[in-house]
């Protein structure tokens, strides 16, 4: 089965800063099913720790041992992992658990770990347990441990609810109006409440506590911007609190200074505030940090923290208040309205960003290469504000023009704004070219360019499609007075044509591959257009049901178009014949394209699950499916093109050969379809990046690279998997070549051989034919399943489906698998040759 | 100026940057000596638990003054690590704990902790952005109260730096926004702080965690007028008589002949009118002031004098003369009553002691009596009532014990029984001779003079209970009469409210609506008979200083509009509001 891959948005996560002793800053983040460990000095990511089957929900690093860490995830493990080389120690299953964040208790406590968990599956009354669980000493992979003992009840399930006091002498829990502090040693429980009535604009509700590190402080935030600091809370009415006002909304998160000294609050004024000896006069703030902050950590020597933000962003923050480097992946804007667009110019993908800005994401570094501001308008962070935001984006072929279309929130009286802009090469970004108010009266609905690359820049035209009921057509023009500008500020854009149909809102454009056709869906109905002399040649319907997707085909398939409806009907169109070629009943959300060959992939909404559809036009069999391909909608789907073509070894994925497939998730999650399993994809880099952060930058370390490089090259061009046992077994001696002290090594005459040994390439182990038998098993293992779901899911015009079923459960005898397998083999070879 | 802790000794500050200690003897005190003199205004004083020092702040500095040698032993500079050292730093507020901590509360806002010993700063506070003008410490020295020229007052709290530990510091904890102009002066007490301020209020915040059960004290309280009758009524004469902290305003009361319906306003036939303003000699501030029920004497007391004035209305002009010869009184006033008829002065003295003056025309006035309380008493009365036949005298004193005298024989007739709380305000039923007593804790007693114990109906009142919302009121009430026409009325005001007590009515209990004349309005006939209880509750008029019965279908309200004072307060400091 192939894995998904996830670049989750980091919305449920802790981390924080930990130091190594070579002055070497890590960062460590939870980050959807895994542990990312980044560097903070160059920003990059140097390990991702995969492994638990769930959400990480807490990260802690051992209080025995900084270089190890605790993770907890839903799946109901703690692992302890060496975060330096991304090897799990430990892994403690907890069985019954669904929810966990954990704290390692020091000090007296050893080994015994807090969790805040749900046990008795209570998930519909929300009430979490703080429970202590002893861990078992010894090192394994799969501990059981039982050893439970509850420790509070009704505690709040977010990480930011609970806190450990000074030393471990207590913990803090908030949860509503309600704050509760345990002291372990004298098993004291004391309970405050604040009042639940909303006064002037006051609500009480916690929303996140911290403990001082020295002294027995409280800070909790509040969801009317306050942070009270308690103390005196041993005593149950003797207790009292200051107030700190700066936030005019919830408080988000605290975090004091390692010294205590200074309290550091954020809240979705995307302000850092920082409060001096508890005082509400000294205050300093850092403003404008882009996005609402969302968590805030300080380093363990309090020499930097950082803050991670809403939109995904963590940004590290010198000592003296100073912003140092952000670690930026993909944003996560409030509502991606633009959809999954690539810019053919970088590969990225394009889609909104901060509000207002467009962000371009490079998948391969999962950095933001830049962030291009359209609206161009102060974002105000107040909530029921109507702003403007960025609505669709669109780019020419060769990415030299961008299209955005920007509108007011307004539901009634959109303010709307087409721009144009230019990409310049002299400063490497897009120029604003054209601004066109109110292009269209209504909310614009769809955008696209003529993409014809052969013709040059004067062949470019961008069609809109309103809800106003039109098509309008916009195309370059030569300004009349062209003294002084530069060949592209001599050209502005204007309306050329306005097409309508029957007065029916206008939904969808889309262009053929060559550009002679422009078909436009008006609800119910598909019109093909001629796009020279704007004739409309005929039209579709598939009544009931409006049209929600429509495209051309490609290559040795541009004579379909396909489209897709409501009412769950894929169709194909053949525009020779102006006949329904064949349809299919699927409830299609998403239909995408590949640029580069003749596969439509459509993503299906049923049952809340998203299932995937690869086809051919010319074919009403899919290439490819893959039923239940996650459990959130998917609402955007992308076609990335590969660098270079990928040796994909398996037939279910030839085509992914030339693209990769991205999609895009209601919660905001980037997938990706991989052809290799997670393991394959985790342990090699790592243990590269491993390697190669040991080595320093010499001539004789850079021809060990270009060494190793000939050969992955070498491994890529037979066309196989990549064996890496190869460079496993050199590195330990080229690693203690080159660990080892000068003055403790063996003469140099000894190790030469051992030296020149490593670098050579040693024979292989396993006959050809072995390694060729083992793909053969793993392809014909996916062959099977991709058989089997065929048949449960094809109701298009099949021939046999039932009698498959039944002869694949079945079982073959072995000399007869053999056989087929002899077959199979035979069947691969004509492929190759092809 | 600041009295040591055992109170023998007093310390004044000067203007000249002298400390002057004077010894307090007997009725008055003596000058002792001159303490060491150094340049610089003395703006604070504060005693040493055991009287050995007395640290003076001035501006920029304070100093610590050796009591017994009389030399300051040293002098610290606050704003020494300031940048802005330009502006001056005044030190308004300072104390001397026993330990031998200075708390300096100065114009930057600050609260700062030294050690005076060593001269070093130990804690700095900055509580505002503006001027920290006062400072209170409490018994046990653990808890600070700061009263800051916004308006704010704030708490300082010494608290274990760690639970359990011996360690200690001064953290800010509760901040309090009562006040909207200059906190002058703070106190505090074991369970409340009290703040003064520039706006005229008087706020007393309790600390929840000090109180022990919830009552009276568990609940903040806020006082624009003193609990005092500042307007006293002559009803025969239709006049009022106005008390100002400096002056005494007499007007006569305008009429109307119309009549209308309930709430509309009668056009007036004749205007209220000014007839005179008393000013009084010297600083003083007036103490308390009467005017007779025929109008034509009017009497006032300062700190110092008592002064009685004759009214002549010939016409439009009203002639003021003093009467000669007024018995000399030390000290004078506490309260002044004069006596249904116009024909005696009643005036409440020190000591438990009520002098009874006859006052003779054409302007004179004797001394004729002075009743005391049998077994004598320590405290100054501080209420008066004479009995409508006067007949009777009742006299509250400090003690809160209510004295009643008889008046023919000037002889002591019975004491009512002792209750836990102050009274605040009394008055004996014109026809049954009955003594109704309001207590400050709201409750209400009917004393039967003649048969000395209380009547049937406050027994069924105490047995019974009064209603929750009249209990957990506010202010107390201050001035209580009666509708001669029905004598089961009885007519009370506070500041908020005036109220009917309709003693033939049942009375409420916490089920039904206290407040319930507006509802009662849009009930039919039969259905309000069955609604009706004994508290028919007014609350149009507030704040309320003032109300009597002129006769029997003319009632005296005095309103005190609180923006009439509160405009001619002075602009108060500009703070910065967030959304405006």
């Amino acid at each position: 089965r192939p894995a998904t891959e996830n670049i989750r948005i980091l919305t449920e996560s802790s981390y924080f800063l930990g130091k190594d002793k070579s002055k070497f800053l890590y960062l460590l983040c939870a980050s959807g099913d895994f542990v990312k460990v980044y560097s903070v000095n160059t920003e990059e990511t140097l390990r991702l720790m995969g492994g638990h089957a769930d959400l990480v929900t807490g990260i802690q690093l051992n209080p025995h041992n900084h270089m190890q860490l605790y993770s907890s995830s839903l799946d109901g493990t703690i692992k302890l992992w060496d975060f330096m080389d991304g090897i799990p120690i430990k892994v403690s299953s907890l069985g019954f658990y669904l929810h966990l964040h954990f704290y390692p208790l020091s000090g007296p406590h050893s080994s015994v770990l807090l969790l805040v968990s749900d046990r008795f599956f209570f998930l519909w009354s929300d009430t979490f347990q703080l429970v202590s669980v002893k861990l078992t000493k010894g090192a394994g992979q799969d501990l059981e441990s039982k050893e439970l003992s509850v420790v509070l009840d009704g505690v709040g399930a977010s990480v930011k609810h609970i806190a450990f006091g000074r030393e471990g002498a207590y913990v803090v829990s908030v949860k509503d109006v309600t704050l509760q502090v345990y002291f372990f040693k004298r098993k004291l429980l004391n309970r405050f409440s604040l009042s639940t009535v909303k006064t002037k604009g006051g609500d009480n509700r916690f929303s996140c506590v911290v403990c001082h590190p020295t002294e027995d402080c409280i800070a909790t935030g509040h969801a009317d911007g306050k942070i009270r600091l308690w103390r005196n809370f041993h005593h149950r009415k003797e207790y009292t609190y200051s107030t700190l006002h700066w936030h005019h909304d919830i408080v988000m998160d605290l975090a004091f200074s390692v010294e205590g000294t200074r309290l550091l609050s954020g809240g979705v004024e995307s302000v850092l505030v920082q409060w001096h000896n508890e005082s509400s006069c000294q205050k300093d703030f850092l403003p404008r940090l882009g996005s609402p902050i969302e968590y805030i950590s300080m380093s363990s020597d309090g020499a930097l923290c950082c803050t991670l933000h809403t939109d995904n962003r963590i940004t590290i923050i010198n000592s003296n208040l100073r912003f140092s480097r952000s670690i930026q992946g993909l944003i996560k804007s409030r509502d991606v309205k633009t959809g999954l667009v690539v810019d053919p110019r970088t590969k990225a993908l394009v889609l909104n960003g901060e509000p207002g800005h467009l962000q371009f994401y490079s998948l391969q570094s999962d950095q933001q290469l830049f962030s291009l501001d359209i609206v161009q308008r102060q974002y105000i962070h107040q909530a029921g504000l109507k702003q403007s935001d960025l609505v669709k984006v669109a780019f020419s072929a060769q990415g030299t023009w961008l299209a955005t279309v920007e509108e007011s929130e307004e539901v009634t009286d959109p303010e709307l704004q087409l721009k144009l802009w230019f990409y310049s090469e002299e400063t490497q970004s897009f120029t604003l070219n054209t601004r066109i108010n109110t292009p269209h009266d209504n909310h614009i609905t769809d955008m696209c360019f003529r993409d014809m690359d052969e013709l040059g820049d004067d062949s470019l035209i961008l069609v809109t499609t309103g809800r106003d009921c039109v098509f309008k057509v916009w195309v370059m023009v030569e300004d009349t007075d062209p003294e002084g500008k530069s060949a592209h500020e001599s050209v502005s854009w204007s309306c050329d044509f306005v097409g309508s149909y029957h007065n029916y809102q206008a939904t969808n454009c889309c262009f053929s591959e060559d550009g002679s056709l422009l078909a436009v869906s008006f609800e119910e109905t598909v019109t093909v257009w001629d796009s020279l002399t704007w004739d409309l040649k005929c039209t579709f319907c598939h009544p009931p049901g409006n049209i929600r997707n429509i495209c051309f085909g490609r290559l040795t398939c541009s004579k379909y178009l396909i489209g897709a409806t409501d009412y769950g009907f894929l169709c194909c169109w053949n525009l020779l014949t102006c006949a329904l070629e064949w349809s299919a009943h699927l409830n299609i959300v998403v239909l995408q394209p590949d640029p580069l060959s003749e596969h439509i992939a459509a993503v299906s909404w049923l049952s809340k699950e998203s299932s995937l559809f690869v086809f051919k036009p010319n074919e009403p069999r899919p290439l490819y499916i893959q039923r239940n391909l996650c459990k959130e909608k998917i609402l955007l789907a992308a076609f990335v093109p590969r660098d270079e073509p990928e040796t994909i070894s398996s037939e279910k994925y030839l085509w992914l050969r030339k693209s990769q497939l991205f999609f895009l998730t209601d919660t905001q999650e980037l997938m990706t379809l991989s052809t290799k399993s997670l393991e394959e994809r985790l342990t090699p880099s790592s243990k590269q990046l491993a390697v190669e952060e040991s080595l320093p930058v010499t001539p004789f370390s850079l021809l060990l690279g270009k060494h190793r490089h000939q050969q992955a090259q070498e491994d890529t061009d037979l066309g196989k998997p990549v064996v890496h046992n190869k460079q496993e077994q050199a590195s330990p001696a080229v690693k203690e070549l080159l660990h080892t002290p000068a003055h403790v090594l063996p003469s140099a005459s000894f190790l030469c051989t051992i030296f020149i040994n490593s670098l050579l390439i040693s024979k292989e182990n396993k006959s050809a034919e072995e390694v060729a038998d083992e793909v053969e098993m793993e392809s014909e293992k996916a062959d099977g399943d991709s058989d089997e779901e065929d048949v449960t899911v094809m109701e298009q015009e099949d021939t046999s489906p039932m009698e498959l079923l039944g002869e694949m459960t079945c079982k073959l005898s072995k000399s007869q698998e053999k056989e087929l397998r002899k077959i199979r083999k035979m069947d691969y070879s004509w492929i190759a040759a092809f | 100026m600041v009295a040591s802790g055992t109170g023998t000794q007093l310390a004044i500050g000067c203007e000249d940057g002298s400390v002057k200690i004077f010894q307090v003897v007997p009725g008055g005190i003596q000058f002792e000596r001159n303490l060491d003199r150094r340049k610089g205004r003395v703006l604070c004083l504060s005693w040493h638990r055991s009287g050995t020092h007395i640290v003076a702040g001035s501006i920029d500095f304070f100093r610590v003054i050796d009591v017994a040698s009389g030399q300051t032993v040293q002098r610290i500079m606050v704003n020494h690590q300031v940048e802005k050292a330009k502006r001056e730093c005044v030190v308004w507020a300072i104390a001397l704990l026993s330990s031998g901590t200075v708390v300096s509360a100065d114009s930057f806002g600050r609260v700062q902790f030294w050690d005076w010993e060593q001269g070093t700063l130990a804690e700095s506070h900055t509580v505002s952005t503006s001027a920290a003008l006062s400072l209170a410490v409490s018994e046990k020295e653990d808890s600070i109260v700061v009263g800051t020229s916004t308006g704010a007052t704030y708490q300082l709290q010494l608290l274990p730096v760690k639970l359990g530990g011996l360690e200690k510091c001064w953290v800010r904890t509760k901040p309090f926004q009562f006040h909207s102009h200059d906190v002058r002066a703070v106190a505090h007490s074991s369970t409340a702080l009290i703040s003064g301020g520039l706006d005229a209020q008087l706020v007393i915040r309790p600390l929840m965690e000090k109180v022990q059960k919830k009552g009276y004290d568990a609940v903040l309280r806020k006082f624009t007028f003193p609990h005092r009758r500042l307007v006293s009524c002559a009803r025969k004469a239709r006049l009022l008589l106005f008390q100002f902290s400096q002056y005494l305003e007499l007007w006569r009361l305008g009429s109307t002949e119309e009549t209308g319906k309930d709430g509309e306003v009668l056009p007036p036939c004749r205007m209220p009118e000014h007839l005179v303003q008393l000013k009084s000699k010297g600083p003083e501030h007036i103490y308390c002031s009467c005017v007779s029920p025929c109008g034509t004497w009017v009497g006032y007391s300062t700190a110092s004098r008592f002064q009685l004035y004759r009214v002549r209305c010939d016409g439009d002009g009203v002639s003021l003369r003093k009467v000669p010869k007024v018995p000399k009184l030390l000290p004078p006033a506490y309260q002044l009553q004069f006596s249904a008829d116009s024909e005696s002065l009643f005036v409440a003295s020190a000591r438990g002691s009520v002098h009874v003056f006859q006052l003779l025309e054409p302007g004179g006035c004797k001394h004729l009596h002075t009743l005391q309380p049998p077994s004598g008493c320590s405290e100054a009365v501080y209420l008066l009532a004479p009995s409508a036949d006067g007949h009777w005298l009742a006299a509250v004193s400090g003690d809160w014990a209510i004295h009643i005298y008889n008046l023919k024989c000037f002889q002591h007739h019975c004491v009512v029984p002792a209750y836990s709380c102050a009274v605040s305000a009394l008055a004996i039923h014109p026809s049954t001779n009955n003594l109704v007593i309001a207590y400050s804790d709201q409750q209400l007693f009917e004393f039967s003079i003649p048969e000395k114990q209380y009547t049937s109906w406050s027994r069924a009142v105490q047995s019974r209970g009064l209603h929750r919302t009249w209990l957990e009121r506010d202010s107390p009430i201050t001035h209580i009469t009666f509708n001669p026409k029905n004598p089961a009325h009885i007519l009370l005001h506070d500041t908020y409210l005036l109220c009917i007590l309709d003693k033939s009515l049942p009375l409420p209990d916490d089920s039904t609506l206290l407040m319930n004349q507006s509802t009662l309005k849009q009930l039919p006939e039969t259905a309000r008979k069955r609604q009706l209880h004994a508290f028919k509750i007014c609350k149009k008029f507030q704040p309320l200083l003032f109300m009597d019965l002129l006769d029997e279908n003319c009632l005296v309200v005095v309103e005190r509009p609180i923006m009439d004072f509160k405009t001619q307060l002075p602009l108060a400091v500009q703070q910065k509001k967030f959304g405006t």
